[in-house]
């Protein structure tokens, strides 16, 4: 109140205008409303130092002959008696107070007194009531009231008794309960109204329909009342308070008179008379009761207290009943939480079971749609956005944010894209499941315009287009519609942590899952091999008897009918007996190579210098045979593998080496490079740069390029079968599977018709 | 095959065996190996032990003496070479006639189950007939010359 602007500065209700409301200082308008009257009196003495212009009217004296002069020129003798001793006894600090009811002239007054700056202010306004007859008539409805209100309702369905319990009691045309939201914007959340009046249920406002200062003011007096919108406002006389030197803060006077702007805005609802009670929660203004009419009408002091009596009780039970329907909510979302867990864990396709049945993910946090992305696919259930829409806001959220739960009530602005669903999704909550994958859970809520329920109709062209269009409630209404614009509901703690709490379960069950899956994998492996196990035995029996079979027989008739068939006869039977053997070796190659990839190897710490001698050892016929010489540059070093194997593979290199030989000197080289060793500028050496590389090189008749990948593919051959010794063509590929198992790659390089060089790693890491 | 010191026996041979052709053929190479027991051919486990037990058909049969020697097959039809196997050797007096698993299969578990339960020797037939021959030829040399057979002292 210090820095209150001086005089000249202020806006009064001569030249407040919509462009300065929220300034207008609506505390000290220096008038008050004409239904009674307002004296400013000086204490101790009592003295009228200021007076409304309207005294004629209800006293029956003008100011002048009451300015300056002691109360006691219109109370009697034992009325300030008691007025004096009142003014001792109560604390009227601030705090306006029913002292007696008056009569003066003729007319019956209600006398409210309170102090305020130093000053004290006495302020009488028609009585109506005769007291003793309806005390108990209000005591029964407010009564009444609490008895109706039961302790499971919602916040709304309260709200809605009490609007037909204040309008029961009041006789309001029109009684709403007006909640604000958190930005100060109000929504009317219930409404009780008389015939042929219009509902304005459902209607938003802009938090600028009601000044700061006048919400300010609503937490100061709890209860406002307008009896008529036409009044002529009666001025104080003087404007200046004489005692503070400043106009009387009527901040607790209930004759009041509002500014120009509020009855502007009445007047255009059609409103004669109103009157507001404050709903106020933990020293916060929850929203109002604001009861119309449609003509005008006086609520009386008495009745007046009813209603602030409720307007306060009802406050209490507030703060009780919004926890009691957030802990709803709450328990509401543990128990599907619970209920969609137990589901996902029977169920074998999850994303099915979170939207497809009861309950789902919409019923654990309330939405318009929700979608479950996984890698591109999406499924949806509500109001979504399209698919491509979805998969483009995956990305975004995959590339753009790093938390792995998001959530926006305005997501256009930060995600401009959005603006294209804003209808279906201007608010995202969002959680990434597993990022890598896009598996994401989204959930849309729309702009709130969208899911707001129009009391009247929102199509009605309108009939005022003068400066007042404005203030009328459903051009509010567009203008609430202006500030929340791509805006959702906001998304509640709960519902957050909701959201997260599901993606922990949903990533456990999927790890369990994996690891199920994994354990059901290596038991179907496990079967599958000893299956193939037992194929490859079945195969070997049931395979080779009818092979064994005509073997047999060709012999047999070679032996027995040598008389009876011709040379070329016995050739082919011949040919076919030999060709059932060149079979049973093939048979026999495919069940190897089928066991080297499936039984365990011994691995152990070798000498693998020892390998190979042995190897040398076994293949020396024919080393020698061939007159091949065999080149050790050092000895091999010592390594961890399984021992029989490596021999195969040696055996098997050398093998090759010693067969695909056409040089009248030949030789073969068997060595290896240490790790870091090998200075070799080839890439595929340079690879293993820090492995053991094998070799076994010769001078052989090499191996075309385009065929350095195939030799190793099982049975394949580049030359004729009887070129080079035959063989089953299974050699390479055992050999290579062998060195896979080791964890070792194996590869050939060649110089054709120059020689050969067969690499081989074991346990090998590929520089990368 | 017989020299004065031996005492004549009443040698025969219970080939075990399914396969039409594997028998002719063994027909065939006992014929070339000139072996000159009974050689007694049943096709499954069933008939095996009614033939070694004289029931079932075997019952209206004059009784003959137990074989020296069983040649068995292991995939058989119905009861398997492998509960055959069993099965002799869990009786008390089939027990002492010798088994040779004579088969196609040489899966390790095969040859192991094999001698576990019993069996005297395991061959396996290959994709050779001149090896065969060769093979049963020195099995027969084993089992008729060079061991002795309980089959020796029954006159």
């Amino acid at each position: 109140m210090d820095n209150e602007p001086s005089l000249e500065s202020l806006i009064t209700s001569d030249n407040v205008d919509l462009t300065n409301c929220d300034r207008e200082p609506i505390h000290i308008p220096g008038n008050i409303q004409p239904h009674g009257v307002l004296l400013v009196l000086k204490e101790p003495e009592l003295t009228i130092i200021q007076i409304s212009s309207n005294s004629y009217q209800h006293l029956g004296l003008h100011p002048t002959e009451l300015l300056n002069k002691p109360i006691s020129v219109i109370l009697k003798k034992n009325q300030l008696n008691y007025l004096q001793a009142s003014l001792k006894r109560e604390n009227y600090e601030n705090n306006p107070l029913y002292i007696f009811t008056l009569k003066v002239q003729g007319q019956v007054f209600d006398s409210l007194v309170h102090r305020i700056h130093g000053v004290l202010v006495l302020e009488l306004e028609p009585s109506k009531f005769v007291k003793a007859g309806n005390s108990p008539d209000l005591y029964n409805h407010v009564k009444s009231m609490f008895s109706s209100l039961s302790s499971n309702m919602t916040v709304r369905e309260f709200c809605q008794v009490v609007t037909e319990h204040v309008q029961n009691l009041t006789g309001f045309d029109r009684v709403v309960v007006y909640k604000f939201d958190d930005e100060g914007r109000g929504e009317v959340l219930a409404e009780s109204i008389g015939e042929g009046i219009s509902s304005f249920l459902g209607l938003h406002y802009p938090a600028s329909d009601i000044p700061k200062q006048a919400r300010a003011l609503y937490m100061l007096n709890w209860l406002r009342l307008i009896c008529n919108v036409d009044y002529t406002p009666a001025p104080l006389t003087p404007i200046l308070n004489p005692v503070t030197a400043k106009p009387l803060d009527m901040s607790y006077s209930v004759l009041r008179s509002v500014s120009p702007i509020h009855i502007e805005y009445l007047k255009n609802m059609g409103v004669k008379a109103s009157m507001s009670i404050s709903l106020i929660q933990n020293n916060h203004l929850w929203g109002l009761i604001a009861c119309h009419h449609e003509s005008p009408k006086f609520v009386p002091y008495e009745l007046r207290t009813a209603c602030e009596l409720m307007g306060q009780i009802i406050s209490l039970q507030l703060s009780t009943r919004e926890e009691n329907e957030d802990f709803e909510y709450r328990l509401q979302i543990k128990e599907v939480h619970a209920r969609l867990i137990e589901q996902l864990s029977m169920q074998e396709n999850y994303i099915d079971r979170l939207l497809n049945y009861n309950p789902n993910l919409s019923n654990l946090i309330n939405a318009g749609g929700v979608a479950v992305c996984l890698d591109g696919s999406i499924s949806k259930l509500g109001e979504t956005p399209d698919n491509a829409q979805i998969a483009k806001l995956v990305n975004w959220l995959s590339d753009s944010v790093t938390d792995d739960i998001f959530s926006s009530n305005c997501l256009s602005k930060e995600y401009s894209e959005a603006q294209k669903f804003k209808d279906i999704s201007s608010g995202l909550l969002s959680v990434a499941i597993v990022r890598s994958q896009k598996h994401f859970i989204l959930w849309f809520r729309p702009e709130i315009i969208q899911t707001v329920n129009w009391g009247g109709n929102p199509n009605k062209p309108m009939e005022i287009s003068d400066d007042g269009e404005r203030l009328l409630p459903r051009k509010s209404f567009e203008l609430w519609k202006e500030t929340v614009q791509l805006t959702s509901q906001p998304w509640l703690d709960c519902e957050i942590n909701a959201a997260r709490e599901l993606k922990d379960a949903i990533v456990n069950i999927i790890l369990l899952r994996q690891a199920n899956e994994l354990a059901r994998l290596n038991r179907d492996l496990e079967q599958s091999n000893i299956e193939l196990d037992a194929f490859s035995y079945i195969a070997s029996h049931d395979l080779k008897e009818p092979l064994r079979g005509m073997h047999n027989y060709s012999n047999i008739l070679l032996a027995d009918y040598a008389n009876q068939i011709d040379q070329d006869g016995k050739d082919k039977l011949k040919t076919l007996a030999r060709l059932t053997q060149r079979m049973e070796g093939l048979l026999d190659s495919l069940l190897y190579f089928s066991r080297v990839g499936r039984i365990d190897f011994s691995v152990s710490v070798i000498n693998l210098d020892e390998v190979v001698h042995q190897t040398l050892d076994i293949l020396s016929a024919r080393l020698e045979q061939d007159k091949v010489e065999v080149r050790l540059p050092r000895p091999l070093p010592i390594i961890k593998c399984d021992k029989v194997r490596l021999g195969e593979v040696y055996n098997n290199l050398i093998s090759n080496a010693i067969k695909y030989n056409n040089k009248l000197k030949k030789w073969i080289e068997i060595g290896y490079f240490a790790p870091g060793e090998q200075t070799n500028s080839n890439q595929k050496l340079a690879d293993y740069d820090n492995s053991y590389i094998f070799y076994v090189k010769d001078n052989g008749i090499g191996i075309r390029a385009k065929h350095l990948e195939s030799i190793f593919q099982i049975f394949k051959r580049l030359h004729a079968r009887d070129q080079f010794g035959g063989g089953t063509g299974a050699g390479l590929t055992i050999t290579k599977k062998i060195i896979e198992r080791h964890g070792g790659e194996i590869w050939a390089e060649s110089e054709f018709g120059e020689g050969s060089t067969f690499y081989f790693t074991l346990h090998s890491r590929k520089l990368k | 095959m017989y020299t004065d010191e031996v005492i004549p026996t009443h040698h025969s041979i219970l080939l075990i065996e399914d396969s039409e052709e594997d028998y002719q053929t063994i027909l065939w190479v006992f014929k070339k190996l000139a072996v000159s027991y009974p050689v007694y051919r049943v096709v499954d486990g069933e008939e095996a032990l009614d033939f070694l037990n004289h029931n079932g058909k075997y019952s209206s049969q004059p009784r003959l003496p137990p074989p020296s020697i069983i040649l068995l097959d292991l995939n058989l039809p119905g009861t398997d070479g492998r509960d055959i196997l069993y099965s002799l050797k869990q009786d008390e007096k089939l027990k002492l006639i010798p088994v040779i698993v004579l088969t196609t299969t040489n899966s390790p578990k095969d040859v192991e189950t094999c001698y576990r339960n019993g069996a005297n020797s395991y061959i396996l037939k290959p994709v050779n007939l001149e090896r065969f021959l060769q093979m049963l030829k020195i099995l027969l040399e084993y089992w008729f010359e060079t061991t002795i057979l309980l089959g020796d002292f029954v006159i």
